[in-house]
């Protein structure tokens, strides 16, 4: 009976390790390989450098830039995500007439292809036609340079990516939501606490590792998203929302450097380790006994 | 420390009433039981009482308040949930402290009041932990702690040892009562477990289908109970209720027996009319030669101790008797029981209101 057991055990861990190699492993060692490399492209012979991808791309101003405006990216639309869908969520827990209807209208976003909604806000925010811009210049405002100023192009990826992705976050926390006994409310109001009190000592912590993991998963994508700053802005204008994953792109399959963009990649996933681990010290997922 | 009024409150979900124009009068420092079956609205009366339910009609009052329209914190009451409901992320000491800092109370007072509740229930040493590391009689100590620690004008429980083994119940229903005594604070009091009503209560109040069927102490429900709902509901085990009508004499006859009818105490309609006769099992004895009999054929036995409880197949009438213990009794036996004399009960056999003159 034991043997058999461990028989099934270690085939499940085998199989697991296997596909964690091949589809983790592999393809990151890989680029780390790459990032010790001089190529022109990735059919040419490389030639092994060894830290000069790094010590070259450090000490380029464009890197720091990219690494400041991912985390200003990143961080204002988790912010913004965290704090509208939790907003959401607290309004859809509600019971009103046509709840069901506009959760599922609020879920809507999250649904879309990525590319859908990057074209449509580009034609809705269009200079000449696009029906924002229209409707602005009715009511005597505008236009709003969206994508052509440096920092109106960061509030408007950060804008798209709320929108598109606050659902994620209204979805979770709605779950959380409906998981928290009505007792304890009903005990908070009893015992004097108001709305806010309620909020505060009740909602909140027992949403907290909801949170907690809402947060961590935001983080990482939001990191690493790539598709819908290269669909609104390929990172211009004059790089102003261009961070890691764009920087690397650009290296490595615009400009030809395929060194250079291994060695950005390779950066941008040290430094989102080094966020997770500091964020896992922060907020441990599990209470300590 | 008040009263509480109810005045002709009602509930309704919709157009189901659950509670239908209850009017209750508890006293200052009375300990109030309202019981019934499931569903029968004594929760909801509760959470009335709480303001956690609005009131559909009627007027609660506390004390010379009218509190019918107040929000639950500003009616001063505490009450203490079936499921505990303790903030599962605070300490037990935080848990108690809650209500008393959302009421602004100072550092040393909250302390002073949450030590002196906590040594009245013997929680002292749980201060420091989280609800997830007590058992569930702690958890009710704890419970009861954060009612305590306010002192508030009345104490609302529901179902409050439901979700304790039978030993823990009873051990936490004479810390309840005894807790009662102390504080000296109205109690109201629900469950469905009438030995928790008749042990706790000043007063019992009984509700059936969100109506009030009978409130007094809790003997005068047992001994003279308004109807054939109360008569079955309190009382274990359940009163024997048999369907029978007036013959001349005027006399009832069950399974062959012929009961005299007594001659004072009942308002008993003529001869030939439906009614219910009641008589509970421990009222039941075994027959001396003289006097009425009831025979026939032991069709069960429960050996509970000092006592057993036999079932009796009296001409196709189902009897419970409970009789001092005897082993000899045995399943097909024959056997003859009487009641005892006084301890009859008749109800209308259409409306099942009790016969007995007040
Ligand atoms: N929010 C609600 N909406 C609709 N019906 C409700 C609601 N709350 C309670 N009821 C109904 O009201 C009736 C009385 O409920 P209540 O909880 O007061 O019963 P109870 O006497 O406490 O029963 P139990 O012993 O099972 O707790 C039940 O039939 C219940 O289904
Ligand atoms: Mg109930």
């Amino acid at each position: 009976m034991r043997s058999r057991n461990d028989w099934v055990i270690w085939a499940f861990l085998a199989a697991g390790l296997a596909v964690t190699v091949a589809f983790v492993l592999v393809p990151v060692g890989h680029a780390i390989v790459l990032s010790l490399q001089q190529a022109d492209s990735f059919i040419s012979t490389p030639r092994f450098v060894g830290l000069a991808n790094y010590a070259r791309v450090l000490g380029e101003e464009a890197f720091w830039r990219a690494a400041g405006n991912g985390l200003i990216y990143s961080g204002l639309s988790i912010v913004l995500q965290v704090l509208l869908g939790l907003g959401f969520a607290m309004v859809l827990n509600e019971a009103f007439p046509g709840q069901r209807l506009v959760r599922g209208l609020a879920v809507l976003p999250y649904l879309l292809p990525t590319v859908v909604v990057a074209l449509t806000f580009q034609w809705m925010t269009d200079g000449s036609f696009g029906i924002v811009t229209v409707l602005l210049a009715e009511l005597g405002l505008g236009p709003i340079p969206w994508f052509e100023r440096p920092d109106t192009a960061m509030a408007s990826v950060v804008l798209a990516s709320v929108w598109l992705w606050t659902p994620f976050v209204t979805i979770c926390v709605l779950a959380g939501l409906q998981g928290i006994p009505l007792s304890l409310y009903e005990a908070a109001r009893v015992d004097g606490a108001g709305a806010f009190a309620r909020f505060w000592h009740i909602t909140l912590p027992q949403l907290r590792p909801v949170l907690t993991v809402v947060v961590l998963l935001r983080a990482i994508w939001m990191f690493n998203k790539f598709d819908i700053i290269w669909l609104l802005t390929k990172g211009g204008p004059l790089g102003a929302t261009e961070h890691l994953p764009i920087l690397a792109y650009k290296r490595a399959f615009s400009q030809f450097d395929v060194g250079g963009g291994a060695a950005v990649a390779t950066l941008s996933f040290l430094i989102l380790t080094a966020l997770v681990m500091l964020y896992f010290r922060l907020f441990p997922l599990e209470e300590k006994r | 420390m008040a009263s509480i009024t109810l005045e002709r409150v009602s509930k309704r979900f919709g157009n189901l009433t659950v509670v239908d124009a209850v009017s209750l009068d508890i006293a200052d420092g009375e300990f109030m039981v309202l019981v019934g079956p499931s569903g029968c609205g004594k929760s909801t009366t509760l959470r009335m009482i709480a303001g956690l339910e609005e009131s559909s009609e009627g007027s609660i009052r506390i004390g010379a308040r009218d509190v019918t329209k107040l929000e639950p914190r500003d009616r001063n009451v505490a009450m203490v949930f079936q499921n505990y409901a303790l903030y599962p992320h605070k300490s037990v000491y935080e848990n108690l402290a809650f209500g008393l800092r959302m009421r602004k109370f100072d550092k040393a007072e909250v302390e002073r009041r949450v030590r002196r509740a906590a040594a009245m229930l013997g929680i002292e040493g749980l201060l420091a932990r989280k609800p997830r590391q007590l058992s569930g009689g702690q958890m009710q100590r704890v419970a009861l702690g954060r009612a305590l620690v306010r002192e508030p004008e009345a104490f609302l429980l529901d179902e409050p040892l439901s979700n304790l083994d039978a030993r823990m119940r009873v051990q936490t229903r004479e810390e309840i009562a005894k807790l009662h005594r102390e504080v000296g604070t109205s109690m109201v009091y629900v469950t469905h477990d009438q030995v928790e009503a008749m042990t706790l209560g000043d007063r019992v109040c009984a509700m059936r289908d969100g109506r009030i069927q009978q409130v007094g102490p809790p003997l005068a429900l047992y001994d003279r109970p308004a109807n054939r709902f109360v008569a079955a509901f309190i009382g274990s085990p359940e009163m024997n209720l048999i369907e029978t009508e007036i013959a001349p004499g005027p006399v009832v006859r069950i399974g062959g027996a012929v009961l005299p009818v007594p001659a004072s105490g009942f308002r008993l309609p003529g001869p030939g009319s439906r009614i219910t006769l009641g008589i509970r099992p421990e009222h039941l004895a075994i027959a001396d030669a003289a006097g009425p009999r009831i025979s026939g054929d032991i069709a069960m036995v429960e050996r509970l101790g000092d006592r057993t409880l036999i079932g009796l197949d009296a001409a196709g009438i189902g009897l419970k008797a409970l009789l001092p213990r005897d082993d000899a009794l045995a399943v097909g036996h024959s056997i003859a029981l009487a009641p005892m004399p006084g301890r009859l009960h008749f109800f209308d056999g259409e409306t099942g209101a009790s016969l007995a003159v007040p």
